[in-house]
C-alpha cells in the first residue's frame, strides 16, 4: 500500500513538472512552423542556429556572419523575409515546406551545404526560428502555392513551342540564345544588394539552385525569384506554355539526360537549315 | 402654444444649421510652392541603350539618367510635395494611377498614388520589360511583362518611397511613391507644384526628391492658397 | 595522432600495460588524439561546430562530409574552386600542465641506491609543464570526388612518424555506395579514438581497442592502430546507413613490411568490417547501432637467412569483434562499445606454430571489454565528459593461472572541455580531466616486486592503479 502510494505520489510530482515546463515550450513558439507532421521549436532552433548557421548567417539573421565577406555568393539575409525558391507567386512568403525544402537540399554551386545530415526535427526548428528574424511573418501569412498540373508528354511540338516562347518572352536577353548565361544583359544583371549576379548556365549546369525535376524548373520562372532579377512569367504564361518552356530548357541541357533533348536532337538531324535561330527576331539583336 | 412654435422653430434653425455647416465646408484651400535647389547637382549622364536597338532609334540624342531633373533657374522636377501630418482625413482614391513603359523608359518618372489605389503598369515597347519594384516594407516582386502582354494590375498597402528597376535594361529606373493622403502634388519641368481641395487647417508638408531627400515645412492653409516653397542643397555626387 | 605509448612498445611491455602507464605517462605525456582541421572551416566558410559535437569528435553533419570524401557535394569541393592561396594545412598541439603517479612500482630503498639496496613496492608520482605531440594535417581533395589526408604526427621529442596517408576515390560510378580508400587510414571504428576529446595519458585513448592480454605475443596492437591497406566504403545520403570493408596487411600499420617491434611480417591480410545503422528517435534524437569485426593474423615464427628471419610463417588466426550503441538527442550524447577479442592459443601463449603440437591445457586468450561514454554538450563551447571502462578476461591462455581477473582492467575518466570561442579559423580548448584506471596481475617486475606479484604456482593478484591529472590547452590553426 505504501509502494502505490509513492508511485502515486512521483507519477503526480512528474505531471506537476512536465505542467510547469509545458507552459515554456509553448510560449517560445511565436511564430511556428509545421513540416510533416513536426512542429518546430524557436528556442531549441536559436541553439542550433548558433551551432550551424551563425559563421555566414549571422547572429541577427542579416547576412552577415564573420564569414560573410568571402563568401560568394553572399549568405541569406533573414531580415527583409525575401525568399528565391518558393512554391508561392512572386511578392508572397514562402511556406515551411519551402524553407525546408531549402535547408534540406542545400543551394547548389554557393556554400550552402545540404543540411539533411540534421534531424527532421532540428531543421524544423531551425525554421521556427528564422521566423523570427523578420516582423512580415507576424503580419503575413505564407503565399498559397501555384497549382501545377499534370506534365503533358515530352513531345517535338511540345519543345517546338517551347523554344518559340523562348524567344517571344525574351528570356535569351539575360541567358543567351544556346541558355549559356551570355545574353546581352547578362552581364549587367544584380541582386537586391546590388551583387552582380549571373543568369543560369543551361549548358553546362545540371542542378538548379532549387531542386533537380521538371517541376522545380516549372516553379522557377512560374513563380519568379524573388531578390533576383529573375521575373515569374505567372502572368504572361498558360500553364501547358509553362510545360512547354520546360521541355524546351531541357533541350538547353547536354549534361541532363532527358526525353526532351533526345526528341530535340533527333529532330534537328532531320531539320537542318529549318530551324530558325533564337533571337532574330525581336528588336535588333 | 406660441412657446411651442417657437421652441420648434429654434430647433429646426439650430437642426438646418448644423446640416448647412457641415454641407457647405469653407472655400476649399490650396498649396502651392516652388522646389528648387542651391549648389551643383550631380551631372545626369546620357543613357546609352545599345542593348535594345529599337529604345536606342528612338532616342536620338539620347535622353539622360533622371536622378535630377534640374530645370532653368535651379527647379527641380518630379518632386514630390505632400501633407505628412495634420490631414483630416482623405477619401481612397479608386482612379487607377497608370505606368508606362514607353521606349525603354518608366512615364511617368515617379508616379504618386495612395495606398491600396490600383495601379497599372503598362507596356508599350515591341521588346519585353521585367517591373522589378523594390520595396522595403511592402513585399517585393518581379513580374515580367512580354510585349502585347496585358497591363499588370497591383497596388501597394503600404505608405514607402519604393524604387523601380528593370532588370534586362539596366537603365531604367523610376518610382512609386505611395502615400497615406490625397493632398500631394508633383513638380512639373517649372519646379511648381500644387495641392487643390486643402480644407483650412495647420500642416506639415514635406518634399521629397530621390537623389535629395526629404525636407518638411509647416503650412497654414486659410481658404485661399497657401504658398510653401522648398530649397535643396545640391552636391555634386 | 593518438601518439600514447602502446603503439610503440613491445608485446612483452604491451602485456604490462599498467606499470608502463606511467612509464609512459612520463616519457610520452598527453596523448593526443588529432583529427580536427580548421582547414576545412576555412574552406566552407563554417564554424568548427557545424561538423564537430566539439572538435575533434563528428556530428552526424560531419559524418556525411567526411564520408562524402571532405566534400559538401555542391560543386564547391575541388580545389579549383578555391582561390589558389588557399591551402588544406592543420596544425594541433597541447600545451599542459599534468600529474602522473601510479601505485605498485617497484622503488628502491635507498634513493640512487638501485636493487642493491632492496626495493619496495611504491606509489610514484610526477608532475609538472609539458607539451603533447604534434599533428600537421594536409586533408581535403585532390580533384572532384578524390580525397586524400598526410598526417605526419610526432610525439612530444618532435620524432615524427606517418599517422596515415591515403587517397580516396569517392563516389565511383556515383554512388555514395563506392568509395575506395588506398593508404594508411584509420579504420572505421565504432567510435573513432582519433577523434577522442579526453587526453590525459590515462584517458587519452579507448583500452579496449588496445587490450592484449598477459603473455600474449601477438604484435597486433589493436584495432586502434592505424593500418595499412584498402578499404571499400559506403553511405546513404545522410550517413544513417554505413558500411566499410578493408583488407589491410599484417604489419599493425608499420611500414617496411614489419611490425612496430621489428619483428618481420608474415605476407597475410588482415579483414575488417563494419556496419552501422542511424534512425530519429523521438524529438531532434538520433541513436544509431552498429557491429564490426576485425579478422586477423600474426606469424609465430619465421623463414629466416643466415638466422636473421625475412618474413613470418606459422600465421595463427585473432579477432576483435563486437557491437555498438549511440544516442544523441537534445544537449546528451551516450556511447556504448563492446568488444570481444580473442587471440589463437600459439599467439597468446608465445608458441611457435613448428614446435609440434601445442602442450596440453593451453588455450586461445579470450576477452570481453566494453566502456559507455557520457557527454554533457552544455552548449557548442562546453562539453563535460566522463566515460567508464573494463575489460575482463574471459578465458586465460595458461589455464595454471588461476585468479580470474587477472589482467582485467577497469577505467574510469572524467573532463571538461571548454572552447573560449567558436570560429572558422582557429581553435581553442582548455581541458581539465583526470583518469584512473586499475588493472590487475602484472608480471617481469623482478626483485622484491616480483616475489610482491607473483609465487611459484603463478598466482597473479597484484593490482596496480594509476590516476593522471591534466589541464591542457588544447589548440589548433
Amino acid at each position: 500500500m505504501a509502494l502505490a502510494k509513492k508511485i502515486t505520489r512521483n507519477l503526480m510530482l512528474a505531471a506537476f513538472g512536465v505542467a510547469l515546463a509545458t507552459p515554456c515550450v509553448a510560449f517560445a513558439q511565436d511564430t511556428g512552423a509545421s513540416v510533416n507532421g513536426l512542429t518546430g521549436n524557436a528556442e531549441a532552433g536559436k541553439r542550433d542556429y548558433r551551432r550551424w548557421c551563425v559563421g555566414c548567417h549571422g547572429k541577427e539573421g542579416n547576412g552577415e556572419g564573420e564569414n560573410a565577406p568571402y563568401v560568394d555568393p553572399r549568405p541569406r539575409d533573414f531580415t527583409e523575409a525575401l525568399f528565391r525558391w518558393r512554391s508561392t507567386p512572386t511578392g508572397t512568403l514562402p511556406t515551411d515546406q519551402d524553407l525546408y525544402d531549402t535547408i534540406t537540399r542545400g543551394v547548389v554551386d554557393t556554400l550552402m551545404p545540404t543540411w539533411r545530415p540534421l534531424t527532421p526535427q532540428t531543421r524544423v526548428d531551425l525554421i521556427a526560428y528564422i521566423k523570427t528574424f523578420s516582423p512580415k511573418w507576424q503580419t503575413q501569412k505564407a503565399g498559397t502555392p501555384i497549382t501545377i498540373p499534370p506534365e503533358p508528354p515530352q513531345t517535338i511540338d511540345s519543345v517546338l513551342h517551347g523554344r518559340q516562347l523562348f524567344d517571344q518572352m525574351q528570356c535569351w536577353k539575360c541567358h543567351g540564345p544556346e541558355g549559356r548565361g551570355d545574353g546581352p544583359s547578362a552581364i549587367t544583371l544584380t541582386d537586391d544588394k546590388g551583387q552582380p549576379i549571373p543568369p543560369y548556365n543551361f549548358h553546362d549546369g545540371t542542378r538548379f539552385r532549387c531542386g533537380e525535376t521538371n517541376s522545380d524548373l516549372y516553379k522557377i520562372f512560374m513563380t519568379g525569384l524573388d531578390g533576383t532579377p529573375m521575373p515569374s512569367f505567372a502572368d504572361s504564361l498558360k500553364p501547358q506554355d509553362a510545360w512547354d518552356l520546360v521541355h524546351f530548357l531541357r533541350t538547353l541541357q547536354p549534361n541532363v539526360q532527358s526525353e526532351s533533348r533526345n526528341v530535340w536532337l533527333e529532330y534537328v538531324k532531320t531539320h537542318q537549315g529549318q530551324i530558325k535561330p533564337i533571337g532574330a527576331e525581336s528588336a535588333g539583336q | 402654444m406660441r412657446t411651442k412654435f417657437f421652441t420648434l422653430l429654434a430647433v429646426f434653425a439650430l437642426a438646418g444649421s448644423a446640416v448647412l455647416v457641415t454641407a457647405a465646408r469653407p472655400a476649399g484651400g490650396s498649396i502651392t510652392g516652388k522646389v528648387t535647389f542651391t549648389g551643383t547637382p550631380p551631372k545626369m549622364k546620357p543613357i546609352d541603350m545599345s542593348k535594345e536597338p529599337y529604345c536606342q532609334k528612338l532616342h536620338n540624342p539620347p535622353i539622360k539618367t533622371q536622378d535630377v531633373e534640374a530645370g532653368p533657374g535651379d527647379t527641380l522636377e518630379d518632386a514630390v510635395v505632400f501633407i505628412s501630418a495634420g490631414d483630416q482625413g482623405s477619401a481612397p482614391a479608386s482612379t487607377p494611377v497608370r505606368y508606362d513603359q514607353k521606349g525603354c523608359q518608366y512615364i511617368p518618372h515617379v508616379a504618386v498614388m495612395m495606398v491600396d489605389q490600383p495601379l497599372q503598369i503598362y507596356n508599350n515597347d515591341p521588346n519585353a520589360h521585367n517591373i522589378h519594384p523594390l520595396p522595403k516594407v511592402n513585399s517585393e516582386w518581379n513580374k515580367s511583362q512580354p510585349p502585347g502582354a496585358p497591363p499588370i494590375d497591383t497596388k501597394w498597402d503600404k505608405p514607402e518611397f519604393i524604387s523601380v528597376k528593370c532588370n534586362i535594361h539596366p537603365w531604367m529606373h523610376g518610382y512609386f511613391v505611395v502615400l497615406k493622403t490625397s493632398h500631394y502634388g508633383t513638380t512639373g519641368a517649372d519646379g511648381t507644384y500644387t495641392i487643390k481641395d486643402v480644407p483650412p487647417g495647420k500642416y506639415t508638408l514635406t518634399a521629397w526628391q530621390e537623389h535629395m531627400g526629404t525636407q518638411t515645412q509647416e503650412v497654414t492653409v486659410s481658404g485661399g492658397a497657401a504658398t510653401a516653397n522648398f530649397t535643396f542643397k545640391a552636391m555634386p555626387y | 595522432m593518438n601518439s600514447h605509448s602502446p603503439s610503440k612498445m613491445t608485446n612483452r611491455v604491451v602485456a604490462a600495460v599498467p606499470a608502463l602507464i606511467l612509464l609512459a605517462a612520463v616519457l610520452f605525456p598527453a596523448p593526443k588524439p588529432a583529427n580536427a582541421i580548421p582547414a576545412f572551416a576555412r574552406k566552407y566558410g563554417l564554424p568548427c561546430s557545424a561538423c564537430h559535437i566539439g572538435w575533434p569528435e563528428l556530428n552526424n553533419f560531419g559524418q556525411v562530409f567526411r564520408d562524402n570524401g571532405y566534400q559538401m557535394m555542391n560543386e564547391r569541393d575541388s580545389p579549383i574552386t578555391r582561390d589558389p592561396s588557399y591551402f588544406p594545412i592543420t596544425v594541433r598541439i597541447t600545451p599542459q600542465w599534468h600529474r602522473e603517479s601510479a601505485n605498485n612500482q617497484i622503488v628502491d630503498n635507498v634513493p640512487g641506491g638501485g636493487t642493491d639496496s632492496g626495493t619496495h613496492p611504491g606509489t610514484l608520482t610526477t608532475d609538472g609543464f609539458d607539451l603533447s605531440g604534434l599533428d600537421l594535417w594536409f586533408a581535403g581533395t585532390l580533384y572532384k570526388n578524390i580525397s586524400f589526408s598526410v598526417l605526419p604526427s610526432s610525439d612530444s621529442t618532435a620524432s615524427f612518424h606517418f599517422e596515415n596517408a591515403f587517397v580516396r576515390f569517392d563516389n565511383l560510378l556515383h554512388s555514395s555506395w563506392l568509395n575506395f580508400k588506398v593508404g594508411k587510414f584509420e579504420l572505421d571504428l565504432p567510435v573513432s579514438e582519433k577523434r577522442l576529446l579526453t587526453l590525459s595519458g590515462d584517458g587519452g585513448f579507448y583500452y579496449i581497442y588496445h587490450f592484449t592480454p598477459l603473455n600474449d605475443a601477438n604484435p597486433f596492437g589493436g584495432i586502434g592502430d592505424n593500418q595499412l591497406g584498402m578499404e571499400l566504403g559506403g553511405h546513404n545520403a545522410n550517413s544513417y546507413t554505413r558500411y566499410t570493408f578493408a583488407a589491410l596487411s599484417s604489419v599493425d600499420g608499420n611500414v617496411g613490411l614489419t611490425y612496430s617491434n621489428g619483428q618481420a611480417a608474415g605476407r597475410t591480410f588482415d579483414y575488417y568490417g563494419h556496419f552501422e545503422q542511424g534512425f530519429n528517435t523521438f524529438g531532434n534524437g538520433f541513436m544509431k547501432v552498429g557491429a564490426y569485426g576485425y579478422f586477423g593474423y600474426a606469424p609465430t615464427f619465421f623463414q629466416t637467412s643466415n638466422t636473421t628471419p625475412i618474413y613470418g610463417r606459422g600465421n595463427k588466426p585473432f579477432s576483435r569483434t563486437g557491437l555498438e550503441w549511440k544516442w544523441y538527442f537534445n544537449k546528451w550524447l551516450v556511447k556504448g562499445v563492446y568488444l570481444h577479442g580473442s587471440d589463437n592459443a600459439f599467439l597468446a601463449n608465445g608458441i611457435a606454430a613448428n614446435s609440434g603440437p601445442l602442450p596440453p591445457g593451453l588455450r586461445a586468450a579470450k576477452w570481453n571489454g566494453g566502456f559507455v561514454e557520457g557527454q554533457y554538450i552544455i552548449s557548442p563551447q562546453w562539453i563535460i565528459i566522463a566515460r567508464w571502462e573494463t575489460v575482463h578476461m574471459a578465458q586465460q591462455a595458461d589455464p595454471s593461472i588461476t585468479a580470474g581477473d587477472t589482467g582485467n582492467l577497469n577505467a574510469f575518466t572524467i573532463a571538461n572541455r571548454w572552447y573560449p570561442f567558436m570560429f572558422s579559423r582557429a581553435g581553442l580548448a582548455l581541458q581539465q580531466e583526470y583518469s584512473f584506471v586499475r588493472s590487475n596481475g602484472v608480471t617481469n617486475q623482478g626483485g622484491a616486486f616480483g616475489t610482491l606479484c607473483t609465487d611459484a604456482g603463478r598466482v597473479f593478484n597484484c593490482t596496480i592503479s594509476s590516476s593522471s591529472l591534466m589541464f591542457g590547452f588544447d589548440f589548433d590553426f
